[in-house]
């Protein structure tokens, strides 16, 4: 049983952390010396935020590695494998949907853009809209495995598509659109639902890893860009302006 | 702080317990994936809610506040010059402890068989970011519009795409798409606002907009340049 606490890696993971983690503390170190010369009180509390943190981190890419991973690639090798490959299609749609409506950053990202429209665009609509765009991205870079369509050939009409939308909105929700086309791609799709991309990609003939396999982050980022930017542009055709935010 | 811990591992079971039902049916009704692998996934799954709770506590107490920190020490030194190096060296190191970046990185990794490294990937992820961040900075002193500097980036990255190694394109854009995480976002906001106050604070908040658009240009184009040289 042993096996399936331990991952074979977990010391070069262990070192892999330490080693992210430690420019950052290092300019920590720093900055307190020179700048903020902290009580030895919240000093230590901020080491202890950064123990706490290494060790979430570990937990989380342990999980992420003997869990996500290989389940996400055995349901993609799965259905790939299959005869019913689409099926990859509408599962992708179902998890594109559930993983961005439950994601705290994405309703963060909802009630600023309700706060800053004043009210005019509702959470909830920001939100289901959103999170039906991401499903239908996800969709689609399953599509992409599926019928062997290039990833340029999606990004490229998106983000023309993007751009005209930006020129028609102007610069305040160009600005808004373009940041939050990060909150979709959160930690549940990278670690879950690219390693069953990677699954599919890897098991299908005529599929390469690498080209077919990845890019859904890339699609996925686009959705919240074009669905922001659309609601931005109906709330200016009602007169609307956003409201400076603090 | 209890109360704290258990908003967070509410949150943390919202985003990860949808995902463990999904799997399940699916293991039940079609996928039939031998036991041992389904075990580990259930394993995994706790593994990740424990360790995301612990991570967004220990980001709460730790490299939060630092961020917010650093944003008002900058605002209140004022040298140009030192916050342009400050914002990308700031901004290489926040990125490379990324998890989102961790985990693409091992993905394509392991994919790739080792061709593309992992600590390579890493570096020009960072440096990417760190590179966009000063440029965003310049952006702001000088006024420019973003969407010159957001039309530049991506003319760059289409042209760029003619030159590169073809498996580094979807490799280039996912890498954008993963610098926004849980460590990034809040670290780089504070750090605009911060740099925005030196400015005089006229376009305070909307200037600060926009940053995290431009960071993730950044490793878009510095992975397409990885590609280029791995030709």
């Amino acid at each position: 049983m042993s096996e399936i606490f331990i991952a074979e890696d977990l010391i070069s993971l262990t070192t892999e952390i330490l080693v992210a983690l430690i420019p950052i503390f290092i300019i920590f170190i720093i900055f307190q010396i020179f700048v903020f010369k902290l009580s030895k009180k919240s000093f230590l509390d901020i080491l202890k935020g950064f123990l706490l943190t290494f060790v979430g981190l570990i937990l989380f890419l342990h999980g992420v590695q003997i869990g996500f991973m290989p389940a996400g690639k055995i349901i993609g090798q799965t259905i790939g494998n299959s005869p019913h490959r689409w099926l990859l299609i509408p599962i992708g749609f179902l998890l594109g949907f559930v993983v961005t409506v439950v994601e705290p950053a994405v309703r963060i990202l909802c009630s600023e853009v309700e706060e800053s429209t004043n009210g005019y665009i509702k959470e909830k609509q920001m939100l289901y809209t959103l999170s039906l765009g991401v499903a239908a991205a996800v969709s689609l870079a399953m599509a992409k495995i599926v019928f062997d369509i290039s990833l340029v050939y999606i990004l490229i009409p998106g983000y023309i598509i993007a751009f005209i939308l930006a020129f028609i909105a102007g610069p305040k929700f160009t600005s808004l659109s373009f940041d939050s086309g990060g909150v979709a791609t959160g930690p549940m799709t990278v670690t879950f639902i690219l390693s069953i991309s990677i699954g599919a990609a890897t098991i299908m003939e005529g599929r390469d890893a690498i080209l077919h396999g990845f890019g859904l982050v890339s699609i996925v980022a686009l959705a919240p860009i074009i669905a922001v930017l659309i609601f931005g542009i109906i709330f200016q055709k009602k007169g609307g302006d956003l409201e400076r935010r603090k | 702080m209890i109360s704290r811990l258990k908003n967070i591992s509410k949150e943390v079971i919202l985003t990860i317990g949808p995902i463990i039902l999904i799997v399940t049916i699916l293991q039940i009704i079609i996928i039939k994936m031998p036991w041992i692998v389904f075990y580990k996934f259930l394993i995994g799954s706790a593994m990740v809610m424990m360790g995301l709770t612990i991570l967004l506590q220990g980001l709460k107490i730790s490299l939060l506040p630092i961020g917010e920190m650093i944003g008002s020490a900058l605002s209140e030194k004022g040298s140009v010059t030192l916050l342009l190096l400050l914002g990308f060296v700031i901004g290489f190191a926040i990125t490379i402890a990324e998890p989102d970046v961790l985990v693409l990185s091992s993905h394509i990794d392991i994919v790739s068989y080792g061709q593309i490294d992992k600590t390579i990937l890493i570096a020009m992820i960072g440096i990417g970011v760190g590179f966009f961040i000063l440029i965003s900075f310049l952006r702001i002193i000088l006024k420019i519009p973003i969407i010159y500097i957001l039309l530049g980036g991506y003319l760059t990255i289409l042209i760029l795409s003619f030159f590169t190694n073809r498996n580094y394109i979807p490799v280039g854009f996912d890498a954008g798409g993963v610098t926004t995480g849980p460590i990034t976002v809040p670290f780089i906001m504070a750090l605009g606002l911060g740099f925005t106050t030196v400015l005089g604070g006229k376009s305070k908040g909307l200037e600060s907009f926009g940053l995290i658009g431009l960071a993730s240009i950044g490793p878009i184009i510095t992975v397409l340049i990885l590609g280029v040289i791995y030709r």
